[in-house]
């Protein structure tokens, strides 16, 4: 959103007039003003206000949290001292009422009372319905994301009522709430976002790109996409936990594309939060304890080597398990991540303990057994391939790269390094043309089901590997309907173990998010998308 | 009257003959991006539950289903039309974003070589007088040092000793302290903006916004300026006409100020062209430092996301800067030497 010169002149009256106030208060104003402003900075950039867009950034989902609301949200809990979500409690955010039928088929929403949009008119049922409906039909991220907790189409959304609307499933998924948690199922309001739609884009997906219909906590101050994006707090918000507003009134999120600028920024303590800054320089800031570092493994999410499966030798379930006898992983973690993060392999098990995933898997370093599995797959010899990691993600990859390359030659196979453009690297992944990588991933809904459904069937990107097994493809399809607790963990532990043993990926770790803040900064919370919910968030 | 007609002609000229450069530089740019490996949709397609069909809806929004010939006569259509497409990297059209961050690079620019010019003409001056001497090693020491240390190297440096230790450069990022009001836009140039409006706070705020990275490429872009000056300063104070007014008896001020500099003019103000042209494209790593909202940056962002219609607009846009700065170095070749005249 560009400044026009009369929006401009006014921001030189308003700061003029300003001026003439904290004159004849000295200092109050603008202290008070600044306590309770938070300035993010981040290397990425919000280039959509409608975190549906296809090609929106993780920041804009981000962004997208604070703006609108959803018909429900996560808990979040304490674990070891720090906040993360919880997605085993679910709360109602717009809604403050969720039933739930005995056979699991169908919600029904009752909407807060009072609640209303940033322009002040109320929220109704015909509203939420519009946004459902909007996320099963528009072409957006939200088609495919909904789908996956079973919400396909817009018949099953149902007016109840003023403030109440049903949403019915065919089976009963066992994700269909949690979706509606997600980045992906925001709230609109549907009379303006429909007086700003077109016959061609009827759902007002441009519109909304750069302009907002929401009622979330937070609402658009100014907009520059790539520089910054100013919130400022709805007054009227209800939908918290605690039904309070958030703390601060004002949130400034700037682009600053240098890490270095950005922990320089922190350590004066002109910024008050950054989710992005090097592992370099947060160990340097700490060492010199102007700042406050909030670490915490990103538990939904994990960062492996990716065997392409459906490419010799990988192919061979054999040769991938000699690779991952030869590795070796403890040196990889502490080149790689400095130990900032928890370590997914190092368990000693065969058939999986426990429901959890990702958790520590069988993998640790035998020379003699990965020797004797090449043998038996016919390539005593070794052989020679290629590793590629993105060059987004050399920090951490390039040191795990040298190592992989040292520790296969031990056993024959030969390994050329390719370092690549975070663009190319996709483009190959996605044609499936890279036999072996590293790779990256989280899962917004931390279910083990939903996590193998992602990464480990299917044809879509997320299948890194492009594992195929009929065992576990049925056993992720009949989980995610399953009523039955028991029949469910069964299921889950299964497919954890075909996981383990036949490693089309090794799981290696989950990186800490690490939050650098003013020391005076509270209450950060790790959330499933990866992005600071500035809701959570206050000046102590 | 006849002066004026003439350079408007030259200029008319001048237009007219770049067009086929600048089409040639729209088509070749159009074909390089789509032969660098990397493909646009897939990138961006990386929603949660990204499937082939997002990433082929998103081709369709590109326009990317369609053969290149057709994709290739369209972007000349919308050229023709005065679009340059929409950036993904910041959702916005790419003429809206390059119009609103041009003025920051422009500005940065400028400022960075009026920096190096008034630090360069003397150092080199005084160089050319006294080959040989200490000043004149101390010159070359100068220069040397400011070539070869990294811009982002010399930038860190300098925010880390002003800003950091020093506390007195305000906080590196952006053309504006973040809680001040910007000035209304204008000409999009802040420097002129807040006196249009007779803000001297704003002005001073936004000129100590801008020093740091304007001495950062300065420092950068000093050692071609005062070397160029300096050896073609000592050609001309070897010439005849030099020893000529010297025995007639003219102060040193005069001979060196108004006959050898004048002459001498003409091989720094090519390089000042040049030079002018390469911090516009390149200070990309100092906008990166300094978080300046400037085009090169932007076009960097996009190239590495694969992001077609920026780095198409970003290699149009500079391709007709480059048009525009020589032309007008050749206007300034006119002025400083009457003999020259290039039609």
């Amino acid at each position: 959103m560009g400044l026009t010169r009369r929006q401009g002149l006014k921001a030189v009256l308003g700061s003029a007039v300003g001026g003439a106030i904290s004159a004849a208060l000295p200092g109050t104003a603008n202290a008070q003003s600044r306590a309770e402003t938070l300035r993010q900075v981040m290397g990425g950039t919000i280039n959509t206000l409608d975190a549906t867009t296809p090609g929106a950034t993780r920041e804009a989902f981000g962004a997208g949290m604070a703006i609108y609301d959803r018909l429900a949200s996560f808990g979040r809990k304490q674990v070891d001292g720090v906040w993360t979500f919880d997605f085993d409690t679910i709360r109602g955010e717009l809604a403050d009422k969720i039933d739930r039928s005995a056979d699991g088929r169908t919600f029904t929403f009752h909407l807060r009372q009072g609640a209303v949009w940033h322009d002040g008119t109320p929220v109704t049922a015909a509203d939420v319905k519009w946004s459902l409906d909007r996320a099963v039909s528009a072409k957006s991220l939200s088609a495919a994301q909904m789908g996956t907790g079973s919400l396909t189409k817009p018949d099953q959304f149902r007016i109840v009522g003023d403030h109440a609307v049903e949403v019915t499933l065919d089976k009963p998924d066992r994700l269909a709430l949690a979706n509606l948690c997600t980045a992906l199922a925001p709230m609109i309001n549907s009379t303006l976002a429909k007086k700003n739609a077109t016959a061609e884009d009827p759902w007002a997906q441009a519109w909304l790109k750069e302009n907002t219909a929401a009622g979330g906590a937070y609402m658009i101050e100014s907009h520059r996409p790539g520089q910054q994006t100013v919130l400022k707090r709805h007054d009227a918000w209800k939908g918290g936990a605690d039904g309070k507003v958030p703390f601060f009134r004002r949130v400034i999120v700037q682009t600053v594309p240098e890490a270095a600028t950005r922990a320089n920024l922190l350590e004066r303590g002109d910024a008050d939060l950054s989710i992005d800054l090097q592992a370099s320089d947060i160990s340097a800031l700490q060492g010199r304890g102007k700042i406050k570092l909030v670490a915490i493994p990103q538990t939904n999410g994990f960062t492996g080597i990716v065997f392409n499966t459906r490419m010799a030798p990988f192919d061979n379930a054999k040769v991938r398990q000699a690779i991952a006898a030869a590795l070796p992983y403890d040196d990889m973690y502490k080149a790689a991540l400095f130990g900032r993060g928890r370590t997914l392999f190092g368990a000693d098990w065969s058939e999986a303990p426990s429901t959890a995933f990702p958790q520590k898997l069988p993998l640790r370093t035998d020379l003699a057994r990965a020797k004797a599995l090449l043998a038996e797959a016919g390539m005593a010899n070794g052989f020679s391939t290629s590793f590629a990691f993105a060059a987004g993600a050399a920090a951490a990859a390039e040191p795990a790269a040298a190592l992989i390359k040292e520790a296969l030659a031990k056993i024959g196979v030969e390994v050329a390094i390719q370092k690549m453009p975070d663009a190319q690297m996709t483009t190959m992944e996605v044609e499936r043309r890279l036999p072996f990588f590293i790779e990256s991933g989280t899962a917004w809904l931390p279910a083990p089901d939903y996590f193998i459904r992602t990464y480990f069937s299917g044809d879509q990107r997320w299948n890194f590997s492009g594992y195929k097994n009929p065992e576990l493809d049925s056993l992720v399809q009949a989980a995610r309907f399953e009523t039955d607790p028991a029949k469910y963990e069964a299921a889950c532990k299964r497919m954890i173990t075909i996981v383990a043993q036949e490693v089309p990926t090794l799981m290696l770790w989950q990186p800490n998010q690490d939050a650098v803040m003013a020391p005076t900064v509270d209450g950060f919370t790790y959330w499933f998308h990866r992005q600071v919910d500035y809701r959570d968030l206050r000046r102590a | 009257m006849a002066i004026l007609q003439s350079i408007g002609r030259r200029v008319g000229k001048r237009f007219i003959a770049s067009l086929p450069a600048l089409l040639g530089v729209v088509v070749f740019t159009f074909l390089l991006m789509r032969v660098l490996p990397g493909d646009p949709a897939t990138f961006f397609a990386s929603g949660p539950n990204a499937g082939q069909e997002e990433i082929e809806e998103l081709r369709r929004q590109l326009g990317l289903d369609r053969p290149i010939p057709e994709q290739l006569v369209r972007y000349l259509y919308d050229i023709a039309t005065g679009h340059l497409g929409r950036s993904i990297t910041t959702g916005q059209p790419v003429v809206r974003d390059l119009a609103e961050r041009l003025p920051a690079s422009l500005e940065l620019s400028l400022c960075g070589l009026a920096l190096a010019l008034a630090l360069a003409l003397p150092l080199g001056i005084a160089a050319a007088l006294r080959p040989g001497s200490l000043i004149d090693h101390g010159v070359r020491f100068v220069c040397t040092l400011g070539v070869c240390v990294p811009t982002f190297v010399s930038g860190l440096l300098l925010i880390y000793a002003f800003y950091v230790l020093l506390g007195v450069a305000p906080d590196p990022t952006g053309r504006i302290d973040i809680f001040a009001a910007p000035p209304p836009d204008i000409t999009g140039f802040l420097l002129i903006d807040f006196l249009l409006v007779g803000d001297l706070a704003g002005w001073r705020a936004a000129a100590s916004q801008l020093l740091l990275p304007a001495i950062t490429m300065a420092l950068f872009v000093l050692a071609p300026l005062a070397r160029m000056t300096r050896a073609s300063l000592m050609a001309v104070l070897g010439s005849d006409f030099i020893r000529t007014a010297r025995s007639i008896g003219m102060t040193q001020w005069r001979v060196v100020i108004v006959y050898a500099l004048r002459n001498a003019l003409l091989p720094v103000l090519t390089i000042v062209g040049i030079v002018f042209s390469t911090m516009l494209g390149a200070n990309v790593l100092v906008e990166k430092v300094f978080s300046w909202p400037g085009i090169g940056s932007y076009a960097l962002d996009a190239l590495v996301a694969s992001d077609y219609a920026p780095v198409q607009g970003f290699v149009l846009l500079i391709a007709a800067l480059f048009v525009v700065v020589n032309l007008t170095i050749d206007i300034l070749y006119g002025i400083a030497d009457p003999r020259v005249s290039i039609e």
